[in-house]
């Protein structure tokens, strides 16, 4: 049995070795470390693990700048793993690449054909499977490939991901090929992206940080090591003090994940609006400690800074604040049978 | 219940014994010395040494400490479990803190077993009140440039020299005293701790008025003051190595009970608010409701660190640094806080309902109080500098 340090360590090499391959292929390098099976259930060949073990994962793909839409991946092959049994698979084992439109929802027209336009759909080009919501509720998933019927995929211009290019995805008349209801296990998935984009925040800014630091550590100025100036240290301290807090609310929430099958803990929330905070400003922090280098292209601290910029949009701090405003005063999940 | 039958509870039952606690709180509590109290009395100092010394009785202070000194022979996790209902209710601070979260622990780490003997079952059974004469005039955030100085007369220590933001030093029997026994230039070496009698001859005390308002702290002068060799705490060039961990432990356990005390806070001022109708309407404010969840995320993730600190030691990890994290993130939440209950109290009706004036009469005081919080206990650029210097270990200047 592999412990969360091995998987991490696993992850991150395979992520890296997948530097420059396109979906298709990173899938099946993934797949070869039986990473995107995580957390499937064990019908299609997934490990069937908790949501807690998959973060470190995700996390060390976004380190990597990972190529794939890899919490896409994880989330579908356990939302499938009972009612398309054979398109899970397929995920699991790295032979087909699916991914879901975080944004928008489709019409179902009288005879059940899908018509709209979704957005925010990671990959959609590269992909052959999408799962969207539905406006009547629930979601849909379609085969983008065999689709009679018509299908337009585009940019998504609000999106800044250079590896994972998000698509905007129009559907004309197209058939679901599998209705996903509206219910805990479609709600699930859509909490527990949350607190998978949070994990891949943090990877991102924890892995910006390090690497700022060691630029400073070598990069001399007035002839001293920049790293002696005690306004960096203190500006990096404040980093690691939002790094910290934002990684203890995010294992409390992942600890807490399975109890919680709606997705409205107080732990999620917090773990969302800490994150989404966190992690921008830890690459952004990068970026200006680098100073012009951080502005070059070749750098990637910009790579990381798109990613997480994309994932805190979703996660919404201000959102998750605005849900926590209304029940500022209930006990936290944690505490509820306290007063038993 | 007797404490007995409580400690009894905290391995069969832990639920049960949280219950327990709560409702011991509950019953013994005088309603009138709630902060958020309507008619709110404050009680004397005989008064709360009586109530420390039942809670102790009753099992809620003491808890982690070992039976043979009057302790109660549980663990970290229990008091955690007493920190957080402690915590739940708006109770009066120790006013023995010092000798529970900093002599205690010190002396239970370093001390002799006489002195276990001695000094703990006293901290317990409030007979001995102690303050901490750590900083002084020259040496503030720079405690290693402490100049207090300690001399053997071939019977006893002699101290010389001068303490100051001493909380509580006017009413206390003992003294957690950091002195100087080698040089200025040996800095951090050298130096001794000292459990110094506060009625010892040459020992003078004068209270401090603070900006709101009290005289709880006080500067503490030292004229040739006697120390008697069974009073001194560690080896001679132990000081430094004991107070940096007086230290880690202020900042990472002192007042566990602090993260719910806080959520407490946050839970009076909205019901205050609900109290009134113009601040009712405020509280939906998107602004408002913005700045309000944020302090819930921030006492949440203070609960996180607090936890996982307990955690860790109970299975035989050390505080090391991260209590720096912790102090950091609680006392400048806190600032914004009763920044944010001070502008809001400030908008209630006129005239005000009674549950606003208590708000107000308590987050008035909470607010001033609050200056001293990014100060006391290592002032947030020292905290930074810790961080910075030996959590994400950043070389120094070459």
């Amino acid at each position: 049995m592999m412990d969360t340090d091995d998987i991490a360590r696993t992850a991150r090499r395979a992520a890296a070795a997948c530097a420059g391959l396109d979906a298709s292929a990173a899938a099946r390098r993934l797949a070869e470390d039986g990473i995107l099976g995580l957390l499937a259930p064990e019908e299609v060949g997934g490990l069937g693990l908790p949501l807690s073990m998959a973060a470190p994962v995700v996390a060390a793909g976004a380190a990597e700048l990972l190529p794939f839409p890899l919490t896409e991946a994880l989330l579908l092959a356990r939302l499938l793993g009972r009612s398309a049994p054979d398109t899970a698979t397929a995920i699991v084992e790295g032979r087909e690449v699916a991914t879901i439109a975080w944004r928008g929802a489709l019409r179902a027209e009288g005879s059940g054909v899908l018509h709209g336009t979704v957005g925010r759909a990671p990959m959609a080009g590269e992909a052959r499977w999408l799962v969207a919501a539905l406006e009547e509720g629930g979601a849909a998933l379609i085969d983008l490939r065999a689709a009679s019927g018509s299908v337009t995929v585009e940019e998504d211009m609000s999106s800044l991901d250079l590896e994972r290019p998000a698509a905007l995805v129009t559907l004309r008349g197209v058939p679901a090929a599998q209705r996903i209801p509206a219910g805990a296990d479609w709600s699930a998935l859509l909490a527990d992206a949350q607190l998978l984009r949070a994990a891949e925040m943090l990877g991102s800014g924890e892995h910006c940080m390090e690497t700022a630091i060691a630029h400073i550590t070598e990069r001399r100025a007035f002839g001293r090591p920049l790293v002696a100036n005690q306004g960096l240290r203190f500006e990096l301290a404040r980093h690691k003090l939002a790094l910290e807090n934002a990684k203890h609310a995010l294992d409390h929430a992942l600890a807490v994940a399975g109890q919680d099958p709606h997705g409205q803990s107080i732990a999620r929330l917090v773990a969302r609006a800490t994150a989404a905070e966190a992690g921008p400003m830890l690459c952004e922090g990068a970026i200006q400690l680098h100073g012009g280098m951080g502005f070059t292209w070749d750098v990637p601290m910009h790579r990381h800074l798109r990613r997480v910029r994309d994932a805190a949009a979703q996660c919404d701090a201000i959102g998750a604040r605005a849900a926590l405003a209304a029940r500022v005063d209930e006990p936290a999940e944690n505490e509820q049978g306290w007063a038993a | 219940m007797d404490s007995a039958a409580l400690n009894a509870l905290a391995s069969s039952d832990p639920a049960a014994y949280r219950r327990a606690i709560r409702d011991w709180i509950a019953t013994n509590l005088p309603p009138a010395w709630r902060s958020d109290a309507i008619d709110k009395v404050d009680p004397t100092l005989e008064e709360l040494k009586d109530w420390e010394a039942r809670m102790y009785r009753a099992g809620l202070w003491g808890a982690a400490w070992p039976k043979e000194y009057g302790g109660h022979g549980l663990t970290l996790r229990e008091h955690l479990i007493v920190s957080q209902e402690v915590g739940r209710v708006p109770m009066p601070e120790s006013v023995n803190s010092i000798g529970k979260e900093l002599a205690g622990p010190i002396i239970l780490a370093i001390g002799t077993e006489e002195q276990k003997k001695r000094f703990i079952p006293a901290i317990l059974e409030m007979r001995e009140i102690w303050c901490q004469g750590f900083s002084e005039p020259e040496a503030g955030s720079d405690l290693a440039g402490l100049r207090t100085r300690a001399t053997h007369d071939g019977k006893v220590w002699r101290i010389n020299g001068q303490k100051i933001w001493t909380s509580g030093g006017w009413r206390a029997q003992r003294c957690l005293l950091l002195a100087r026994t080698g040089t200025l230039e040996d800095r951090h070496k050298g130096l001794a701790l000292f459990a110094l009698r506060m009625d010892a001859p040459g020992v003078t005390v004068q209270r401090i008025k603070q900006i709101d308002g009290e005289a709880e702290f006080a500067q503490v002068f030292f004229d040739n003051a006697p120390v008697e060799e069974i009073d001194a705490l560690g080896a001679p060039n132990e000081g430094w190595k004991a107070a940096v961990r007086v230290l880690e432990i202020e900042r990472a356990t002192n007042r566990m009970y602090r993260a719910w005390r806080l959520e407490n806070e946050l839970r009076h001022l909205v019901s205050a608010c609900r109290a009134d109708p113009n601040l009712a309407t405020l509280l939906s404010d998107p602004a408002y409701a913005q700045r309000l969840a944020q302090f819930r995320i921030e006492v949440e993730v203070l609960k996180r660190y607090v936890e996982g600190a307990v955690e860790d030691l109970v299975s035989g990890g050390s505080i090391g640094a991260r209590g720096s994290l912790m102090k950091l993130h609680w006392s400048e939440a806190h600032q914004r806080f009763v920044a944010l209950a001070m502008e809001l109290l400030n908008q209630a009706s006129l005239p005000p309902p009674p549950e606003v004036r208590a708000a107000q009469r308590r987050f008035r005081k909470a607010y001033m109080r609050a200056r001293a919080e990014t100060i006391y206990a290592g002032t947030s650029q020292i905290q930074l500098g810790i961080i910075a210097d030996r959590i994400l270990r950043l070389p120094r200047a070459a």
